[in-house]
């Protein structure tokens, strides 16, 4: 039976993130979570343990950064930008000073500290948070 | 030193700062908030250290020049336009206005500032506010950096959002209860603004430079 290849992968904890070997994380299917009240009325206050789940992030390149093979990702809602740009830069095997830039709906970088969640709820649609990198600034 | 001590405006920025109570904060925060969230108790001036050297390289983001930290505003003023606008206005304004709304910023000129910000805090006509309001609660007890959700001025039937009702809504626990003890401060600018208040009045009069609502929930201060 052959696997899905753009099925969920669950990104790699960020503890493994510095000074270890590409890890690309096990490929598991996950079945995609539903859709929370992003980008539709006030939604009510998030049930206990909607915190734990992961949110789905679909990466687009930008110019002529390269595509990762792998687009959607399962990601933590705690997970920050900057653990992201770490890990698309590791995975497209950038060298550490070159810069990785990601945006929001085309138009703003957040800033690295934010957290996926945060901008899922915010400017998620269709069940998942589409965000482009760049190497270079793309959108000032 | 000295420069940033005298911007006593709220929307200035620092690159690192410690406080009394906390460690390290980070350093693209308005200083104003630092200063709800830490050290709202303290007398002004507000005594700071800043250093300018062994910077934290694991804990706080790096600062290397002001490039950065205007990269970093002009990102927050698009992501605010992005909820109240769907990016409508920041996207028809040309490359000068907004290096114009920077420049304001830096220089302290209310006006210059002022005359491309107008622009931001508009609407529709036909709707009785912003599509979303950009705002960001903190809190010192809690592990998450800040609250941040899609939240409208206006309910359904026309009536105005308050502040009240956001809290109500997004972070409940900052609430007291109808007869309970006023547990928490709802600070914004270092006033408490009445729960009453309509929320699109406080975004276009109490946001920040980079049009967010910075609000912070500290505990209320024991006599």
């Amino acid at each position: 039976m052959a696997e899905d290849p753009e099925s969920s992968l669950q990104l790699p904890p960020s503890t493994a993130a510095e000074g270890e070997g590409p890890t690309e994380g096990s490929p598991e299917t996950v079945t995609p979570e539903p859709p929370s009240s992003a980008a539709v009325s006030p939604g009510t206050e998030e049930p206990v343990g909607d915190t734990k789940k992961k949110i789905d992030i679909l990466l687009k390149a930008v110019g002529d950064t390269p595509i990762m093979k792998t687009k959607k990702w399962a990601v933590e809602r705690t997970r920050t930008i900057q653990g992201l740009i770490d890990f698309i830069k590791k995975f497209l095997k950038l060298v550490a000073s070159e810069q990785l830039f990601i945006y929001v709906n085309q138009s703003f970088a957040p800033s690295p500290d934010q957290e996926v969640g945060t901008l899922y709820e915010c400017f998620g649609s269709d069940g998942k948070l589409v965000l482009h990198y760049c190497k270079s600034q793309a959108w000032g | 030193m000295g420069r940033w001590l005298k911007r006593s405006v709220r929307g200035a920025r620092i690159r690192r700062v410690e406080g009394k109570e906390r460690g390290k904060y980070c350093g693209h925060y308005p200083i104003g908030l630092l200063f709800d969230l830490l050290a709202s108790s303290s007398a002004l001036p507000w005594n700071i250290t800043v250093h300018f050297k062994s910077f934290p390289e694991k804990d706080l983001l790096h600062c290397p020049s002001k490039d950065v930290i205007e990269a970093h505003f002009m990102s927050c003023v698009k992501e605010a336009d992005a909820l109240k606008h769907k990016s409508q206005v920041i996207n028809e304004m040309q490359k000068k206005d907004h290096k114009q709304l920077w420049m304001g910023l830096q220089n302290d000129r209310f006006d210059q500032f002022w005359a491309i910000n107008r622009k931001l805090m508009e609407y529709p006509a036909e709707e009785n506010g912003f599509r979303y309001i950009p705002f960001r609660i903190y809190q010192t007890t809690t592990e998450r950096p800040f609250i941040q959700k899609l939240f409208r001025p206006v309910a359904p039937d026309g009536q105005l959002h308050t502040l009240g009702d956001l809290l109500k809504e997004v972070c409940p626990s900052a609430v007291a209860p109808e007869d309970g003890e006023k547990k928490n401060q709802v600070m914004i600018h270092g006033i408490e603004p009445m729960l009453e208040t309509p929320l699109q009045w406080l975004s276009e009069h109490l946001s920040y430079p980079d049009n967010f609502l910075h609000i912070s929930i500290i505990p209320q201060p024991t006599d």
